[in-house]
């Protein structure tokens, strides 16, 4: 009797896990589906399965997408805005957290400067960072959304960070600096492999962010040959009016390579997340 | 850490970080103050006008209206958002086989762009071609066809749904990374005493997790007032803005019609409402817990 009551609960468990997944992956699935099926299909018969798989819609999306385009500039957004980002939130949280400063107050308030950016939402800054561009005179150039892009990442950074570091006692950085380290040698060697897990995490949470940026970038960049994915995948309404097929496999095409990338790196999202990185 | 801490040194490893921070999120907050008290078009020099750009806010049906949408939005999110997350993170606390991938899986839609996300979901809400409308065609439920974009009332709510999907797997992590940070000791001396599942979710898991529940209320509200994307693709704010949310309304008036002072008085109030909403939980909740100690 309890055997049976506890594989009917088991039963119950799965199926509700299973549907919960299913439901989550459930538009993707659609997509896909509706992707290999023409024009008239989709607007008559969406349920039926496609009655050839048909690769049109890719062909006709592909001559219109201008991949190396859109790929180049987000990787080349991303790659600068990460290292920038990462660098300089490191070495300001590191002497925040670690270097002595006699007035402790001072250390704090910094803190507390990068920590309240967090209460501040970003779409209030569409506006003036497009007008501090302009008087910069950068508007479009992949600089202009870097700096913009990575300077938003900072305070989030530097929480992370130095809530990592000021929970990590300081024994071997003082051992290296005995053995005649510099600052230089001691973050590179000695505190780089220290703070990976948290390192991990910053790296995949403001790529996430940078490859998938809107708002800053739409008003910051209207040249074609300069948009990132993002940009160009809100002009595919647009540009596919009437074309469903044609708008929802370019649809697909940027979906995939995303959910791959993610599957590669998923690991540190979680992870970095249940390890308590995010909680505060 | 004494013999590093140089002044040279700090200011070399301080100064980066700080010029940046400041130059594009601080410095911005104020500009934005600035040309709320403008009357600018883009062109010319900016005329103050004192305080008629929030005079007009006060008169401007599209503002409310879009308020309206923003709030619908946010009460509907808390009310999905919480219950599902925490019951996911419930579901995926049990350990069983392929239990990283059903993780990784419902975490997905967080990751895709939410530009994206909009675009996905119009081939299912759309009223015409979309998938939710043609299901209930098929199984004979025609009354319940709606116009869940782009009509005059549903847009939020679908909005919402959209928001929900998007998020899901995330606040479900943050709620799992809770419960892991349980220790075992509770539940097994409940276990001594006989508690089930139930019994030991709502007495052990829910009370122990008051702050995750905290972050997770002010997350979700901060959030929800950053939704941009998916209105922008599903509807575009129309039909005439009854679909509006504060951002689209402001990037709209910033932006598509160039009223940029106008548009600085909405991103202002706009920004105080969240601040407000957000600090409003906060202390009411931080009273609660203090109350209770």
């Amino acid at each position: 009797m309890r055997k049976k009551q506890k594989w009917f609960r088991k039963t119950i468990f799965f199926l509700a896990v299973g549907l919960v997944t299913f439901l989550v992956l459930f538009p993707y699935l659609w997509i896909v589906q509706l992707s290999f099926k023409t024009n008239t299909e989709i607007m008559t018969t969406p349920f039926s399965l496609p009655e050839v798989l048909s690769l049109d819609n890719y062909k006709r999306a592909l001559e219109t997408l201008k991949l190396a385009t859109m790929y180049g500039n987000t990787i080349y957004i991303a790659l600068f805005a990460l290292f920038i980002s990462v660098s300089f939130s490191f070495m300001s949280s590191y002497c925040i957290s670690r270097l002595y400063f006699k007035n402790k107050k001072i250390s704090n308030t910094i803190y507390l400067y990068f920590v309240a950016g967090l209460t501040i939402p970003s779409y209030i800054m569409i506006f003036p960072i497009y007008r501090i561009t302009m008087s910069l005179k950068m508007m479009n150039s992949r600089w202009s959304l870097i700096l913009p892009l990575a300077a938003t990442t900072l305070a989030l950074d530097t929480l992370l960070f130095v809530g990592f570091l000021r929970n990590f006692p300081k024994e071997i950085e003082e051992a290296a600096i005995i053995d005649g380290c510099g600052i230089v040698r001691l973050c590179t060697r000695v505190v780089l492999p220290i703070i990976k897990p948290i390192l991990a995490t910053v790296i995949v949470f403001n790529i996430i962010y940078f490859w998938n940026e809107y708002p800053i970038s739409s008003v910051l960049i209207n040249k074609e040959d300069m948009f990132t994915i993002s940009l160009s995948v809100s002009m595919f309404k647009g540009r596919y009016s009437m074309d469903y097929g044609g708008l929802i496999a370019a649809t697909v095409l940027i979906t995939i390579p995303e959910i791959i990338f993610y599957c590669f790196f998923q690991k540190y999202l979680v992870d970095g997340m249940t390890t308590g990185a995010i909680k505060g | 850490m004494y013999w590093l801490s140089k002044k040279r040194t700090k200011i070399i490893m301080l100064f980066p970080a700080v010029t940046l921070f400041t130059l594009y999120v601080v410095i911005p907050i104020f500009i934005m103050i600035y040309y709320s008290f403008y009357n600018y078009s883009g062109i010319g020099i900016p005329e103050f006008i004192g305080f008629q750009n929030y005079q007009f806010l006060l008169r401007d049906k599209t503002f409310f209206c879009s308020l309206k949408n923003t709030i619908i939005i946010l009460v509907m999110i808390l009310v999905l958002i919480l219950p599902c997350s925490f019951g996911l993170a419930l579901m995926l606390n049990q350990k069983f086989k392929g239990g990283g991938i059903i993780k990784a899986m419902n975490f997905s839609p967080f990751v895709i762009a939410p530009i994206l996300v909009g675009l996905v979901w119009y081939f299912i809400l759309d009223p015409k071609i979309g998938l939710l409308n043609n299901l209930l065609g098929i199984l004979g439920m025609e009354g319940l066809q709606k116009q869940w974009i782009g009509g005059k009332t549903l847009t939020p709510y679908s909005v919402a749904f959209v928001y929900l999907w998007q998020v899901l797997g995330y606040y479900a992590t943050i709620f799992l990374a809770g419960i892991k940070g349980i220790s075992s000791d509770f539940y097994e001396a409940a276990e001594i005493d006989g508690a089930g599942f139930w019994k030991k979710t709502v007495y052990i898991t829910i009370p122990l997790l008051k702050e995750t529940f905290v972050i997770a209320v002010v997350l979700i509200i901060t959030g929800g007032f950053k939704i941009f994307e998916t209105v922008q693709q599903l509807t575009g704010g129309g039909p005439n803005h009854l679909s509006d949310v504060l951002v689209t309304y402001m990037y709209h008036t910033t932006f598509t019609i160039s009223r940029y002072g106008y548009g600085m008085a909405i991103a202002s109030v706009s920004a105080i409402f969240s601040f407000v909403c957000a600090a409003v939980y906060l202390l009411i909740s931080r009273k609660s817990v203090k109350g209770e100690m």
